[in-house]
């Protein structure tokens, strides 16, 4: 059983969030603002936080800030904004993912479970496993259906990269950080060619992918289902 | 002492300082010829000082011969018995000359500096009293009788040019109508104008410059002062006239700042009130199917909660197109991503429909606000799978040309009649034959003016087989 962290300052919201998480087998806890999130999370263990973007006193992009300042713990946004812009300041202020607002009960449950399954896999070993793909962290190993597959080393390391967090969206600029260890001289364009590639040696469909998922304008998400 | 009283008396008064000397010497007889000569050397020097170089001259020359007359033997006769004499009165003669010269043109110098000094004071002045005042009413409202005090002139008028190009008087101080043929030739040609004044001291025409162009005349009467300092007074005029322009522009570009922030935080915040509702209502029937089961009613009900929350996200998007704040944010990006992106955001209209999409070429490329486009071809894919029937084909396909990049969307639906298809972008209009699929009728003018906004082009047209074609054209972009 995990706990969860629910801060939105409508009660109808908190109250159907909570219905759907405990619902999922979680055990809920919930703040009415920021501030009091904030004093809440300080005190008991939380394995997520999901945070409404407006709310009184302390706005949920303020609570991500301070929260990802003391914690590494996975945190999901609820928003109405549409622009991706504002996602992609979300993101890179520490926030894992993103809901917009309105959003289905199932897709919540869906990707609340994402997130919750990447901590408890926090010891990993240096297997991971999805599909019918595998991937050997230490070994440098990528089979495919039993097969081996080639990767080079910028779509390998972009590949451990996304495994490092399942279920989290990665913005372009935190992708080419983190495999390019610069954003100067590197653009999307080029993510977006290894992305392509990475992906046509294992997806089945590399045109749908399943696993490797666009987040159209904000970067990129490695779900590997349930 | 004015100039023009200083040299009508410069003579008559050299002439008199030496002969009043030479009277105040010959009272004392017993001194020696070197002394009467450097008393009369002094003399000199105090003419050329107080009455400028010719005075001077006259006074080296009555000096010399006093000195021969009065006091080198043979006493009372221009004769001179001792041989050196003559060399002695030769050199005191020259010696008077170049004191006298000396003398004045040090006194010249002097009163050139303070006149400098004077001019630059005042000039700061000016400048001080220009910087003061930020707007354009405070600062025209006392240029005159500042501009007045600073060329010590009679009469100031102010003229400046509109915008239509044509130049007027905007301000004077009182005094005859000054002449307006003369204003706009020195404002044409940029070449300040001077006439003698009948006010005394001279009139002068002075374009006042801003960078290249000019933005008026001033013009000044029985100007008193230097033809620089007039300069001078003009260029600081031009400054201050331009930076109270750019002061103006500063403000109203700030104002407009603030009011779109002010209208894009209100916007938020109503989009939040609105959806916070439906999101509250939508995860309450998911939350009541999910424990008791779905049911048709909880169908209907989820169904309509979604087709709301579309709505609002429709009406939200018209407001904030009318406001003005949905200014594009223009990036390159490729044709691919932005189908992409719209069958990723709005592909759950299109689970009844088989979609087809052509790999766009990899030169179709387009510079525009992605969020917007991605929102334009939305609308596009929603048309389609609304005007269409369920179980048909959708069709994306997108060209590049030389100069254009075109995206289609295409259905098998009825189509829309070659009369109605200008008629459909206006807001609200629905077609009667659509009256049974749920929508507002804003779908296409949303669309349409994000399109537009992005420099391109939207328009239906006939699908080969009947149906509709949802074409937008944008001007093709280089990597």
């Amino acid at each position: 059983m995990s706990r969860v962290l629910v801060a939105d300052d409508e009660a109808g919201i908190r109250k159907v969030v909570r219905d759907a998480l405990e619902r999922a087998g979680h055990d809920v806890e919930t703040a009415g603002d920021g501030e009091e999130a904030l004093a809440r999370f300080e005190q008991g263990a939380f394995d997520l936080l999901i945070t409404d973007w407006n709310m009184p006193r302390m706005d949920g992009f303020e609570l991500v800030r301070r929260v990802r300042k003391k914690s590494p713990v996975p945190i999901l946004v609820l928003t109405v904004r549409q622009e991706e812009r504002d996602k992609v300041r979300l993101l890179d202020a520490g926030a894992d993912d993103y809901v917009t607002k309105p959003f289905g009960v199932a897709e919540l449950v869906a990707r609340t479970g994402a997130l919750l399954r990447r901590q408890s896999r926090s010891e990993q070993t240096s297997l991971a496993r999805w599909g019918d793909v595998e991937v050997d962290r230490e070994g440098r190993g990528v089979r495919k259906a039993g097969r081996a597959v080639h990767l080079t080393p910028t779509e390998f390391s972009l590949l451990t990269t996304l495994l490092s967090k399942p279920g989290a969206v990665w913005t372009h600029k935190q992708l080419l950080a983190a495999v390019w260890g610069t954003t100067a001289g590197v653009t999307s364009d080029t993510l977006r060619v290894h992305m392509g590639s990475l992906r046509r040696k294992l997806e089945d469909d590399p045109d749908r992918p399943r696993f490797i998922r666009t987040e159209p304008w904000v970067g990129y998400r490695f779900s590997p289902g349930d | 002492m004015t100039p023009n009283l200083r040299r009508s008396i410069g003579y008559p008064a050299a002439a008199l300082l030496v002969a009043l000397t030479v009277g105040l010497l010959k009272l004392f007889p017993g001194l020696t010829d070197s002394t009467v000569a450097l008393l009369l050397l002094l003399a000199v020097f105090l003419s050329a000082w107080a009455f400028q170089s010719g005075p001077g001259v006259l006074a080296a020359v009555l000096a010399t011969a006093g000195f021969n007359f009065f006091f080198l033997p043979p006493l009372y006769t221009f004769t001179i018995q001792d041989p050196r004499n003559v060399a002695a009165l030769f050199v005191f003669l020259i010696s008077g000359l170049l004191i006298g010269r000396l003398s004045a043109l040090s006194r010249q110098r002097l009163t050139q500096v303070e006149a400098e000094r004077r001019d630059l004071a005042t000039l700061t002045r000016l400048s001080q009293a220009f910087l003061a005042d930020t707007n354009r009413e405070s600062l025209l409202g006392v240029v005159v009788d500042r501009l007045r005090d600073a060329l010590q002139c009679r009469q100031v008028s102010l003229w400046l040019a509109r915008d239509g190009g044509e130049i007027a008087e905007v301000v004077a101080t009182p005094g005859t109508p000054v002449r307006q043929d003369l204003v706009e030739l020195a404002f044409r040609q940029g070449n300040s104008a001077e006439f003698p004044s009948e006010l005394g001291g001279t009139d002068i025409y002075l374009p006042v410059p801003v960078g290249v162009q000019r933005a008026g005349v001033i013009v000044a009467r029985g100007i008193q002062s230097s033809e620089r300092m007039a300069e001078g007074c003009a260029v600081l005029l031009g400054l201050a006239l331009e930076r109270e322009r750019f002061l103006r522009l500063a403000r109203a570009a700030e104002e407009t700042k603030t009011s779109d922030q002010m209208k894009s935080t209100l916007l938020a915040a109503l989009a939040h009130d609105l959806k916070t509702p439906v999101s509250t209502a939508r995860g309450a029937v998911e939350n009541w199917m999910a424990e008791a089961g779905a049911s048709e009613k909880a169908q209907l009900a989820l169904e309509q909660m979604k087709a709301l929350s579309r709505r609002i996200e429709e009406l939200m998007e018209v407001v904030r197109l009318d406001s003005g704040i949905a200014r594009p944010r223009r990036e390159v990006v490729s044709a691919g991503e932005l189908v992409e992106a719209a069958v990723f955001r709005f592909g759950e209209a299109l689970q009844n429909h088989s979609l087809f999409i052509d790999p766009p070429p990899a030169q179709a490329v387009v510079e525009v606000d992605p969020g917007q486009l991605t929102e334009a071809l939305g609308h596009g894919l929603e048309n389609a799978s609304a005007y269409s029937p369920p179980g048909s084909s959708i069709r994306v396909v997108v060209e590049a040309g030389e100069k254009s990049v075109c995206f289609r969307i295409s259905d098998q639906g009825v189509g829309v009649p070659a009369g109605d298809r200008e008629r459909v972008f206006e807001r609200f209009v629905r077609l009667s034959s659509s009256s049974v699929v749920p929508g507002t009728g804003l779908g296409l003018s949303i669309a349409r003016s994000l399109v537009e906004m992005n420099g391109g082009k939207l328009r239906l047209e006939e699908a080969p087989g009947g149906g509709t074609v949802f074409e937008i054209e944008l001007p093709r972009a280089s990597r």
